[in-house]
């Protein structure tokens, strides 16, 4: 093992960084939203939004990543051309579509876990339920879902990894290309293995950080 | 004869906490010992030190002429290698306050898995002995059932089996009636009694002190880890000197049950023999009975103890 | 919907590729479930030197991406080895599992009450015979419900060979959506197995619990 040319590379493969951040902060907004959303369906008293919001989570978590994806890049510009997105927005689209079928799971646990005496209280006070939802429930909730929530985010951030296939130029194809181009592969991988677990490290350092800020005072 | 457990200024604390401050304990082969003393007061530490499931912190603790734990010069302390406490504890039977038996496996194959995995007997042997002993707690009808399927008592009894067929040489009870219905605790401290007078040495922690004043060959009372008091079950629960023996004795026989008005002790007088494998309403019956008779008892020396405390004739 | 035809046409492409991909599936989930298992042993050993080993797997294993791990078996360890795509799929799929199923096995295990333990000291059991006849056969039945959902985690994980060349479901529908011009059907074909794949999996749970349900 060559530890200089381990430093060599890391500015190399650091190039793609910035697209992964992207890919990663993109699909994390998008999905928290449509997480939401999707969570907020769930519990509504409308059938069909429950059914849709249920029938979503068992088809996105019954299908890989991968698979959705290639489904984005190759199949849904089959129906309209409107769909036909570039290869970092197609991975932006299939991971923002797969997170947000977890962060739903992960949303909708931190609301039902807010006690149902809580809610009788808030009745009793007059408030109106979109006053309830958002002075009584979200702030207790966020304290219980931020622990999946970062579970999900990490997930995600190493599952943009998989934009490699449909040739978005983040970290992982970049380290590809060098492994072809040295006929080297163990220093360009531990270089991006070693990126890869400070980034998660971080993110897992932060979510002891949230923790520590949503915990209930006592 | 040298006694079986020599425990020497046993010492053992949990963080900040000191739990026993210097115990001292000799038990004869088939002496019975009980001890007992307010909650946190160190008694089931005194076990699970014996057994090694806590490791002291100070002191000297020999089982059977072997030497399980013993202070070094420099005052550390050391215990003996992996392998002879396992041979040590082969001796050493121990129930547990909530059975912790086996909850996969059924009655039998609870009692004859020590057996087989330890002592290396034969599957066969080894369930001919289980079905005797579990005859011997009135339990043969049950051997097939499962932990959950049976009552606190019952399950207690197949525990009270599984310590008794490593033929171990020592019995501890940890507070074996405390985790089951009280109506149920009867059929525990009865085969206990039995293998009491089988010449089984048993050192017993409990809150039963009819018990303690029936079966036991002596009386511990224990508080903030120091032994305060010892000696005959009669004189420590009936003419306690000690103003904290005292203390307690009227604190725990005020809070027990007094017996009732119609119970008449002397409606059972034969004495039924406890043997293996009768038929199972045979057996049922006779259990019913002898229960009865031990309630009895034990209601009548509450009152006994209650009323005068004065010393308890000698049966 | 005349187009599904294609799908009919080319059901053999499809049967040898799912073949492929439950292959990769259960050979990859033994193995992860061994190593797992290893690696929760380790962890509650009396050894500082195999807790730690055993820590630093998971955090290294879980803290990089399913794809560079099995970059590492197939561009480095399969290179080296002359492994085919097929083993690299298994081994690389196999230890990024067996970080997860470590931490599930483990906190299986530690769920199961104290008194278990004692009691079987008590009786002198050697650690080796109640870990394997006491303890872990009780943990198993905790394990149940986060070792299935880990185990369809899997299953869609073996997804990822296609990146390595292994022509299992993914890998191959992909090429079939490129030549028979019919990405439509093609890819919606292969999500209907991996879904019912899948719910089999979940479905499977039921069965399992039942099975390790103490008798009461």
């Amino acid at each position: 093992m060559d530890l200089g040319f381990i430093a060599d590379i890391v500015p190399e493969i650091l190039e793609g960084l910035p697209t992964t951040i992207g890919l990663f902060l993109w699909s994390m907004l998008l999905s928290t939203v449509g997480g939401l959303l999707l969570a907020l369906a769930r519990m509504s008293a409308v059938g069909a939004l429950r059914w849709f919001a249920v029938a979503y989570g068992w088809l996105i978590r019954g299908i890989p990543l991968l698979l959705i994806m290639f489904y984005v890049f190759f199949a849904l510009p089959e129906f309209s051309r409107t769909f036909l997105l570039s290869p970092f927005w197609t991975a932006v689209a299939a991971l923002s579509l797969w997170t947000a079928a977890y962060q739903a799971e992960a949303i909708r646990s931190g609301i039902l876990a807010v006690d149902n005496g809580q809610y009788e209280a808030a009745e009793a006070l007059g408030m109106t339920r979109a006053h309830y939802m958002r002075r009584i429930v979200l702030p207790q909730s966020v304290r219980i879902i931020v622990p999946p929530f970062m579970g999900n985010a990490i997930n995600t951030l190493k599952q943009t990894s998989l934009a490699t296939v449909i040739t978005v130029p983040e970290m992982a194809l970049i380290t590809t290309r060098i492994i072809s181009r040295e006929f080297n592969a163990l220093e360009p991988l531990l270089a991006l293995a070693i990126i890869y677990l400070a980034l998660t490290t971080l993110l897992v350092f932060g979510q002891a950080g949230l923790e520590r800020a949503f915990r209930l005072k006592v | 004869m040298a006694p079986l457990v020599r425990v020497q200024g046993l010492k053992k604390s949990f963080g900040d906490l000191q739990i026993l401050n210097g115990i001292d304990l000799d038990v004869e082969p088939s002496e019975v010992v009980s001890i007992i003393g307010p909650s946190g007061s160190g008694k089931t530490t005194i076990l699970r030190c014996i057994n090694l499931l806590e490791r002291a912190d100070g002191g000297r603790i020999e089982v059977d002429g072997q030497v399980l734990c013993d202070e070094g010069p420099d005052g550390g302390i050391r215990f003996a290698s992996k392998r002879d406490i396992r041979k040590i504890r082969e001796e050493v039977g121990m129930v547990f306050q909530r059975f912790n038996l086996f909850p996969h496996m059924t009655a039998l194959e609870n009692v004859i898995e020590g057996p087989i995995a330890v002592k290396g007997m034969d599957k066969g042997a080894a369930t001919e002995r289980a079905h005797e002993l579990l005859a011997s707690v009135g339990l043969s009808h049950r051997a097939d059932h499962y932990p959950l399927q049976m009552s606190g008592g019952q399950q207690q009894r197949v525990a009270i089996a599984r310590a008794l067929a490593m033929e171990p040489r020592l019995m501890l009870f940890d507070e074996v009636t405390s985790a089951v219905d009280p109506e149920l605790a009867g059929e525990i401290l009865l085969v206990m009694k039995h293998l009491a007078e089988q010449g089984m040495t048993m050192i017993v922690v409990t809150h039963e002190m009819g018990f303690a004043a029936d079966v036991s060959d002596r009386v511990l009372f224990i508080d903030h880890g120091l032994v305060v008091e010892e000696g005959r079950a009669s004189q420590v629960l009936g003419a306690p000197a000690e103003e904290r023996t005292k203390a307690f004795l009227r604190a725990v026989l005020e809070r027990a049950p007094m017996a009732e008005e119609g119970d008449d002790p002397d409606q059972l007088n034969e004495e039924p023999t406890w043997s293996s494998d009768p038929l199972a309403a045979e057996e049922a019956a006779r259990d019913s009975a002898e229960l009865a008779r031990l309630r009895n008892e034990v209601a009548e020396l509450r009152q006994q103890l209650f009323r005068s405390g004065t010393t308890r004739s000698e049966g | 919907m005349g187009e599904f035809d294609i799908v009919w046409r080319s059901r053999a492409i499809f049967w040898n590729a799912s073949w492929v991909t439950i292959q990769v599936f259960i050979l990859s989930l033994i193995l992860a479930t061994a190593v797992g298992l290893g690696l929760a042993l380790m962890r509650m050993s009396g050894f500082r030197i195999l807790r730690w080993l055993s820590a630093t797997f998971v955090w290294v294993f879980r803290g990089m991406p399913a794809l560079v791990i099995l970059f590492f078996s197939f561009f480095w360890l399969g290179n080296n080895l002359g492994w085919s795509p097929f083993q690299s799929a298994i081994i690389g799929l196999g230890a990024s599992s067996a970080a997860y199923k470590a931490e599930i096995i483990r906190a299986g295990l530690l769920a199961v009450d104290r008194g278990q333990y004692e009691a079987s000291e008590a009786l002198g059991f050697t650690k080796a015979h109640y870990m394997r006849r006491i303890i872990i056969p009780q943990g198993i039945r905790v394990m149940i419900p986060n070792y299935i959902s880990n185990s369809t985690l899997l299953l869609k994980s073996t997804s990822l060979a296609a990146v390595i060349g292994l022509t299992e479901l993914t890998g191959r529908s992909r090429q079939l959506a490129n030549s028979t011009f019919q990405p439509i059907e093609i890819l919606t074909a292969a999500g209907v197995i991996y879904l019912v794949a899948t719910s089999f999996l979940t479905l499977s749970q039921g069965y399992f619990e039942r099975h390790f349900e103490l008798k009461r």
